[in-house]
């Protein structure tokens, strides 16, 4: 009878990986990976393996590695498969639960010296938590650092030793739309915030969903206030800074109080199951048109195309400030690739990401799953099957110089509840002003368990 | 009589209409998702599947390099060990307690009743497994689900041992027995309806237990039956009929215990609270 | 003269297999927590910080709302089990005939996870196409919003909660109730007594200490209950079923881990302040009422 609940104590934590992770975590979990079958990517790819001769130098070595759902996609697998076929290593994989849950996991393997070869984990603050030279290699003397661009290794190097390599591209924290509806109301694609209401107005007075959101998967909720942050970092190019330092509140700068207040205006444009739709309802809704807008991670792009009719449907754009002429983009840096320190088996992992960042590879990942945004190997042309969206919607931003790396690449405190209150606010159960200095005390605790010292 | 009759039968028809829309329509509607398709499943429909597809269960096994027979494994040995040792440990420590009433044993026993009102301390416990370097084995994982479930068994035993006469054991002793034959081929035996009661309620909640397994015994060679459940999270949406599919074939071990244990479950509690 | 005998009989060593598991993986773990939770602790390092942590974790904004939501909870699914199973088990002894098969169908609940109950039941509350509503809206009601609406929330989990854990409760009942020895009721009948009168003078105080274990036990498990609450809402929306076993859980997500174990002990003060005096208050009560 007791016994029930003795030890359950933290059980559900599966809903809280998806509900805690941060959106830099979302990667891991956001994970509606087309191959539903996580080991048979290795499996195959020994078989595979077996059938040819040739120079296969690493035949006979295993590597094992630990990442997500998502990022044990088939593009990955597509990769090792082709690794396997030339190289001769196998790949077995562990798949990780993601989100928070994951972090501890690789936290207290971290701390007991368990590693697997490599691991996926995110770049940026999250890595900084980690302590990496404790269990990490640094791969700076590595040559395939030097196909990388800058913000993708300041988002992998501490103090000068770098320890991450990108899985995937860049993405954004952005606005995924339906075109189709834009194209049936004559809408325009909206610079301002305020044109981006005028246009849900019309939208909802067609009968449609303007706004889509995920109340059941907490964590995608608050891309509206991160993406949001390339609007508040125009107007306040110290904020990050200030923020780390304690000296900038999101109750008292009003552009960041607008990141929160937006929600408000969203509350009568949102679907009718907002409180429970979850981010696999919401590739659907947008893939078909059932919801116009979605303010969600561009990780979710391949996985809305899985679902669309025509590639093209699908658009994005940045989050809408108040200034038409500054409408940019909110970045965040992929999930990276490191490697542990004690692995046997170094070599082979070396020649497997010699081969990883291969423009063969990457084509081959990009051509099976698809791109969250542009690619951070320099020079590096996404091929012709990736989706406008990509290539030319968030292309655009980058080549005109308008985006910003998220705040988690710049500082290292966020509130532990924020996913929390942005739902809170969405579902219009709090207000916007309420939820930022909310917010701002959450950050307090943060930055006080962090080691910093606000007053 | 003939108005009482008319009045149980139509308990009888009450009862069993109430029973089935509240205890049995979620498992019917669990056991529906998982013959759907994909799509079907999706739309979270009671309606019998317009087609079934039995092979989500072939493809729940099949999942991630046939996870689920490992977890079935490791769940297995779990549980059976941590029944054996907390029916043995847990009846030894309650026949002491209940036969002897002075203050150690008092001591002893309001120390390990805190177990019932406490809830363990995640973070520490793992410190002391790598501490001791067991941490990540069965038998540190064994440990302490025995650990977290003496305080109820001992409680259960304890009633139930209050139900058995002194003077079985007095006899015994004048038959030339030592204490440890006293113990184990007199009590021991006289248990058995209580401890039916406890392969029960220790068993469902050893193989059901998510959290612990989760953070104690890491790494997908460690797996067991409730983290099989992980692998449809990331799609969980998009795989309900597979989520359904594994939370059927993950309780169907409970059920079958169930069954063989479903009337000694209440016999244990009586005779245990006849003297309690 | 006796208690020499009894020793002789009962040797102490019987309870060391037990004792030793118990304090080296329970209580020591909890023992040293009360030291990490004066630290900042991140499982390499722990900083010694005073009562820091025990500071900011009673500063948390969803705190005090933490604290009534787990009381709400807890004596909410006490009571609700209490009422419920009696019921239940009185129906189960009466002399029907398919008390086999409901007492069987009640307990298949507690043999499916609560991780399971608790993905089944957020799917069959979802707000648009969950069975619930679908069924509302057959008999022309409006669909409620279960989980999403913070006024129906918790109540909605406090309900799952009793779906899956009555039949522990109807069990001690039905045990308790037949043990009581027939004659009473025999004896009562003769005097004239009703059903309901026998029901209220004879079962009643009879079952008293099946009931005291089942408040006690259902009590503290709401105390700590956690699990179907993070399965089902995680705590949301906003901060609506937040209890204090989901924000130390927050916190050790987080990785605060000395600030979330100073959570851990607030939690064990509450659940002693409570369990302790009302278990010592029920032991009375079952006294006056056997004499």
């Amino acid at each position: 009878m007791k016994k029930k609940v003795v030890s359950l104590v933290l059980a559900g934590a599966m809903t809280l990986s998806l509900a805690l992770t941060g959106c830099g975590g979302g990667g891991s979990d956001s994970g509606d990976a087309p191959a539903s079958d996580s080991g048979s990517g290795s499996e195959e790819a020994s078989d595979s393996g077996d059938s040819e001769g040739g120079d296969k130098q690493f035949e006979g070595i295993t590597l094992k590695w630990w990442g997500g759902n998502a990022e044990n996609n088939a593009g990955t697998q597509a990769v090792m498969e082709a690794a396997t076929e030339k190289l001769g290593m196998e790949f077995e994989v562990e798949v990780n639960p993601g989100g928070s849950e994951g972090d501890n996991i690789l936290k207290t393997r971290m701390a007991s010296g368990d590693l697997p070869d490599f691991l996926v984990y995110n770049s940026g603050s999250k890595l900084h938590d980690l302590n990496p030279s404790r269990g990490f290699l640094d791969i700076s003397d590595w040559d395939i650092i030097d196909k990388f661009d800058d913000a993708f290794l300041s988002s992998v190097t501490i103090d000068d030793a770098v320890y991450g390599a990108p899985q995937s591209s860049t993405q954004a924290g952005a606005v995924i739309y339906y075109k189709p509806d834009y194209e049936e109301l004559g809408l325009e694609v909206p610079h301002t915030w305020d044109e981006f209401l005028d246009n849900c107005k019309a939208l909802a007075d067609a009968g449609k969903t303007p706004v889509y959101f995920t109340g059941g998967e907490t964590w995608a909720t608050q891309v509206l206030f991160l993406g949001d942050y390339y609007n508040i970092a125009a107007k306040n190019p110290d904020f990050a800074d200030d923020y780390t330092n304690g000296k900038a509140k999101y109750a008292d700068v009003p552009e960041a109080t607008r990141s929160w207040t937006k929600y408000e205006d969203l509350v009568d444009y949102l679907n009718a199951d907002k409180s429970a739709a979850t981010v696999t309802d919401g590739n659907f809704a947008i893939a078909t048109g059932e919801a116009t807008h979605w303010f969600i991670l561009t990780q979710q792009l391949p996985l809305i195309l899985e679902n669309a009719d025509n590639p093209d449907d699908i658009g994005v754009f940045g989050v809408p400030g108040e200034d038409a002429d500054d409408h940019g983009l909110t970045v965040w840096e992929p999930m990276s690739w490191y490697v542990n320190k004690d692995s046997e088996n170094i070599e082979a992992i070396k020649a497997f990401f010699e081969f990883y960042y291969s423009e063969e590879a990457l084509d081959l990942y990009f051509e099976t799953y698809g791109a969250n945004g542009p690619s951070c190997v320099k020079g590096y042309e996404l091929p012709e099957s990736v989706c406008n969206a990509v290539r030319v919607d968030m292309q655009q931003y980058f080549d005109d110089g308008k985006t910003v790396p998220a705040l988690e690449y710049q500082s290292p405190i966020k509130g532990t509840t924020c996913e929390q209150m942005t739902t809170a606010v969405g579902l219009g159960q709090m207000s916007g002003e309420e939820a930022a200095a909310m917010y701002d005390d959450d950050c307090k605790k943060s930055a006080v368990q962090l080691g910093y010292d606000w007053e | 009589m003939k108005k009482k009759k008319r009045l149980l039968l139509l308990g009888d028809i009450l009862g069993v209409v109430v029973t089935c829309v509240i205890f049995l329509v979620p498992f019917y509607f669990m056991l529906v998702q998982s013959l759907k398709s994909k799509a079907e499943a999706n739309k979270l429909s009671i309606s019998w599947p317009s087609e079934l597809h039995f092979e989500n269960y072939i493809e729940v096994f099949k999942h991630g390099n046939y996870q689920l027979v490992t977890a079935f494994k490791n769940s297995g040995i779990l549980t059976l060990f941590t029944v054996l040792g907390l029916l043995v440990t847990a009846a030894m420590a309650a026949y002491v307690i209940q036969r002897r009433h002075d203050k150690v044993m008092t001591g002893i026993q309001s120390v390990i009743m805190l177990g019932l009102m406490i809830p363990a301390a995640i973070l520490p416990t793992i410190n002391l497994l790598q501490t001791l370097h067991i941490y990540k084995t069965m038998f540190s994982m064994v440990m302490i689900e025995i650990a977290l479930q003496t305080p109820f068994a001992i409680m259960l035993y304890r009633g139930y041992m209050a139900s058995i006469p002194r003077e079985l054991e007095e006899a015994a002793r004048i038959d030339g027995c030592t204490r440890w034959q006293i113990f184990q081929k007199v009590i021991f035996p006289l248990l058995k309806p209580i401890q039916a009661t406890l392969i029960i309620l220790v068993g469902v909640q050893t193989f059901n237990d998510f959290t612990n397994p989760l953070y104690f015994l890491p790494g997908s060679e460690n797996t067991t039956v409730q983290l099989t459940l992980y692998s449809y999270q990331g799609q969980l949406a998009s795989s309900f009929n597979l989520l359904f599919a594994d939370i059927i074939v993950i309780t169907l071990p409970m059920l079958i215990l169930f069954i063989i244990f479903n009337k000694k479950i209440v016999d244990g509690m009586v005779a245990g609270s006849v003297k309690g | 003269m006796k208690t020499k005998k009894e020793r002789s009989l009962y040797p102490v060593w019987f309870v060391l297999p037990s004792l030793i598991i118990f304090v080296i993986f329970f209580l020591w773990p909890i023992i040293s927590s009360l030291y990490y939770s004066l630290t900042v602790w991140n499982f390499d390092t722990a900083k010694f910080c005073g009562l820091d942590n025990y500071k900011l974790f009673f500063s948390e904004h969803s705190m005090s709302s933490s604290v009534v939501h787990t009381l709400i909870y807890a004596f909410g699914t006490s009571a609700l089990k209490v009422v419920l199973a009696f019921f239940i088990a009185i129906f189960l002894t009466s002399a029907i005939k398919t008390k086999g098969f409901i007492r069987s169908a009640v307990f298949f609940p507690n043999l499916v996870s609560m991780m399971a109950v608790g993905l089944a039941f957020s799917y069959m509350m979802h707000p648009t196409k969950g069975l619930l509503n679908v069924v509302i809206q057959a008999f022309g009601g409006t669909a409620i919003d279960f989980l999403g609406n913070p006024s129906t929330a918790l109540i909605s989990i406090i309900m799952t909660d009793v779906w899956k854990g009555l039949s522990i409760s109807v069990v001690i009942y039905i045990a308790g109730i037949q043990s009581i020895d027939k004659t009473y009721y025999e004896a009562a009948s003769i005097d004239g007594a009703t059903g309901w009168q026998q029901l209220k003078h004879i079962t009643l105080p009879l079952v008293a200490p099946s009931q005291n274990s089942i408040i006690i036990l259902s009590l503290i498990g709401g105390l700590r209950s956690f699990d179907l609450i993070w399965a089902m809402t995680g705590g949301g929306p906003g901060f609506s079923t937040d209890v204090l076993a989901s924000v130390i859980y927050k916190q050790y997500a987080a990785g605060f881990y000395g600030l979330s174990t100073a959570g851990n002990v607030v939690m064990l003060i509450l659940i002693s302040v409570i369990a302790f005096p009302l278990q010592h208050f029920l032991n009375k009560r079952e006294e006056a009422i056997q004499g």
